[in-house]
């Protein structure tokens, strides 16, 4: 693949720079070569990582880039195959397949770029944008707490869940990392607030959990919680 | 009986009625293997209602010599699971038919089926042996067969029974030389799949495809159960471009659902077959009736300008051949291949030479394949426009449903898109005929049609030989052969399961020349009696 010089599309700040360092960095020390893996992309912001990732790199539609990944990984168990998607196209457009894919417990880890925000269209609320705040294009302050992809993970019987943060980059990798080496379905959720359009959103105070909880019920309701938050032992 | 009269009937028709759930579509798959075993040809068109048990499911089997057969609305022998179904029946009846219903024939007295209502198709099967005045043995042997041990002996008890009654009429057909089979559409689009080396589906259950889910499922193709159409298209997706040849069905609502996956396939050229199972519409519709109304539907399916293939067979063998091609040819092009059928074809029983159908095994052609001899880019710009293709795995590259360069990454200056708008344009080129005539060539009136139509029109022309029939079997793009057939006709009539005359319209746009229609939307396919019509057109 040629580099072609491609310049990252985000903006000063954008927590994808640490995410998709993380990635090239974990693939790199699996020993992956870029040839066996597949990547496939929502669409968003963060969906451009294609362009930095050497990988086999697929930039499918809104919402569908866990369908894809899962016929890919259904044909082809020898890639690591991995998709990514943001908070609008998993809780919004994708959502059905999100849960599904946790069901069917397809062997694919997903990345989420969760920026509480849709970032790319300028700033509506999503899915995952907190309580109490008025997005542009909001008729009105949002009063509803947000989906919580952790919450519905361990609801959906999923058997690897993780929530990180982007301001540590060692505990994304390690995630990461984990995650990809997991025989199932994986979802490592990256807090990265929009720095343009999620700039005032309050935030939480975070802790990370020593342990992942033995039972996944405990995860819902507890989302001040960083780390793999629950592991399925094989 | 005293007064037994035998008939010489060729075509003879049968309609059998009972409640969902009565085991009536299991009778009309035994009897047409039987008969088919017998030496004749069938056709078995199924109606039921989208319920589990009750109302009215029935069957209409058409017993031949010969392989043209159209339905029609006229029975020979009806047999019903009771007097309202009879009633509702009746006037389907020709006149000096048989009509029976399960009361006449005192089935609440007779054991087995007093005990085991469920039996009574069995009964049934043995009567209609009866009446076609066959050997016992044969169908014995089918019911074992297709029973397989699923209370056979109860079976063969109702079944003896059956046979043993008397009938006032009984009916001598003349029998077909060689081996004759008999599939739904459906099952022959399962096994032409596996002749494509699929390996790969997702279906959401919809009739009229649903049998073709469950026929797959009973193969190694590897199944993922989809959560909606997306999610089947869309993984099917993910396969082909993994390397595998992958397929996903649906009817015309799920195909709602498909149409992003129709634009991915053509912009991120990853081939797509996607089997489109045509049922009444709009919405919601009459859900297990036929219809032909989303040709226009397939064509421009899908937002922008993609290329794309649209075949629609009108029999087994077409189901065969084009289903095979429509592998080679997304494989070939990277483009997506829609084939419509319905609920007619796809459903119905019908039979064929054996020698006929196995003859047709196509070779299989994946396409252009990259060597990896020099630096890899997926849409390099090639001059037939197709860029030979890597599978994950080969090298890392870039797949992307944004217009993209010759290396894959996202672009949006008007250079380049122009130039890789008119590389994909370039592809689709020297397409295999996609139409055939039937008929005298000296006919002067040409009828003509698409798809499913196909059966009941062929026996038309046998009948009435001052038409010559234009079939088309692939409606996208248009053979532009087609123009110069039917340039010297007197009249032109273009026969279609719809109520706006989409084919017809094509046509005319293609050919600047006002065509005749004959329409049905009535949700059943055309019978005999409809195709009279086109003499008064």
């Amino acid at each position: 693949m040629k580099d072609n010089k491609q310049i990252p599309s985000w903006c000063p700040g954008c927590g994808t720079y640490i995410v998709s360092s993380a990635l090239k960095g974990v693939l790199e020390e699996l020993k992956i070569s870029s040839k066996d893996v597949v990547v496939s992309y929502d669409i968003g912001c963060s969906g451009n990582m294609i362009n930095i990732l050497e990988s086999c790199g697929v930039a499918t539609l809104h919402g569908r880039s866990i369908p894809f990944a899962c016929g890919v990984k259904a044909v082809r168990p020898d890639l690591t195959v991995i998709a990514q998607a943001g908070d609008g196209g998993l809780l919004s457009e994708g959502l059905n397949h999100f849960i599904h894919a946790i069901k069917r417990n397809d062997p694919i880890t997903l990345v989420v770029n969760n920026n509480q925000v849709f970032g790319l269209t300028a700033g509506q609320e999503s899915s995952a944008t907190p309580k109490g705040v008025q997005a542009r294009a909001s008729q009105n302050i949002n009063e509803s707490e947000p989906l919580n992809i952790a919450d519905l993970s361990a609801a959906s019987g999923g058997n690897f869940i993780a929530r990180v943060h982007e301001n540590n980059l060692s505990q994304i990798k390690e995630v990461l990392k984990k995650a990809i080496n997991f025989d199932g379905f994986s979802v490592v959720e990256i807090i990265q607030p929009c720095k343009i359009w999620a700039k005032n959103f309050p935030q939480k105070k975070y802790k990370t959990l020593a342990k992942p909880f033995e039972d996944r019920r405990k995860i819902i309701g507890r989302d001040d919680l960083l780390g793999i938050l629950y592991c399925k032992k094989t | 009986m005293k007064n037994l009269k035998i008939i010489k009937k060729d075509p003879l028709r049968f309609l059998i009625s009972g409640p969902a759930g009565s085991g009536i579509l299991q009778l009309g798959e035994i009897l047409s293997s039987a008969l088919n075993s017998a030496g004749y040809f069938t056709q078995v068109y199924p109606e039921y209602p989208s319920r589990i048990r009750g109302g009215d499911n029935n069957i209409q089997i058409v017993v031949s010599s010969k392989p043209q057969i159209a339905l029609s609305g006229k029975m020979d022998v009806i047999l019903t699971m009771d007097e309202i179904l009879k009633k509702a029946h009746s006037s389907e009846l020709i006149p000096g038919g048989t009509i029976l219903s399960s009361d006449d024939l005192k089935l609440f007295e007779l054991e087995p089926m007093k005990s085991n209502p469920i039996v009574k198709n069995a009964f049934f099967a043995g009567l209609i042996w009866k009446i076609c005045l066959q050997d016992e043995a044969i169908l014995f042997s089918m019911i074992k067969k297709i029973l397989q041990g699923k209370y056979v002996d109860l079976n063969l008890e109702a079944a003896h029974l059956g046979f043993q009654t008397e009938t006032a009429t009984q009916y001598k057909i003349k029998s077909a030389r060689g081996k004759i089979v008999s599939k739904t559409g459906n099952e022959q689009f399962a096994s032409s799949a596996l002749d494509a080396k699929v390996e790969y589906a997702s279906i959401y259950p919809m009739t009229p495809i649903t049998s073709l889910l469950a026929f797959l499922a009973k193969t190694k193709i590897k199944m993922l159960i989809p959560e909606d159409e997306i999610f089947a298209a869309i993984s099917t997706l993910g396969a082909s471009y993994a390397g595998h040849r992958a397929l996903t069905a649906t009817s015309g609502g799920g195909f709602c659902l498909m149409g992003e996956a129709i634009g991915f396939s053509s912009m991120a050229e990853i081939p797509l077959v996607v089997i489109l199972g045509q049922r009444t519409g709009p919405s919601s519709g009459m859900a297990t009736y036929s219809s032909q109304a989303d040709l226009n539907f397939a064509i421009n399916s899908s937002h922008g300008e993609g290329q794309k293939i649209v075949f629609a067979p009108g029999d087994l063998a077409e189901i065969s051949q084009l289903t095979q091609t429509a592998f080679n040819l997304a494989d070939k092009f990277q483009i997506p291949v829609i084939i419509l059928t319905d609920k007619f074809l796809s459903e119905s029983i019908f039979s064929s030479a054996k020698a006929e159908l196995d003859q047709i095994k196509i070779k299989i052609d994946r396409g252009k394949k990259t060597n990896l001899k020099k630096e890899y880019s997926r849409y390099a710009d090639c001059k037939d426009g197709i860029s030979p293709r890597a599978y994950p795995g080969d090298v890392a590259h870039l797949t992307n449903s944004y217009e993209h360069d010759e290396h894959g990454f996202s672009i949006d200056d008007s250079e380049t898109r122009e130039r890789m708008v008119l590389k994909r344009s370039r592809k689709i080129k020297n397409l295999p005929k996609g139409y055939s005539v039937f008929g005298k060539k000296t006919a002067s009136k040409v009828i003509v049609s698409w798809g499913s139509t196909k059966i009941p029109i062929l026996e038309f022309i046998f009948e009435n030989k001052q038409y010559k029939f234009l079939h088309i079997n692939r409606v996208w793009p248009f053979d532009e052969n087609i123009k110069a057939e039917l340039a010297g006709a007197k009249q032109i009539a273009v026969v279609e399961n719809n109520s706006t005359g989409q084919m017809a319209r094509i046509i005319e746009s293609k050919m600047h020349v006002r065509v005749k229609s004959l329409l049905k939307d009535d949700g059943r396919p055309f019978f005999k009696e409809d195709l009279e019509k086109i003499k008064k057109l």
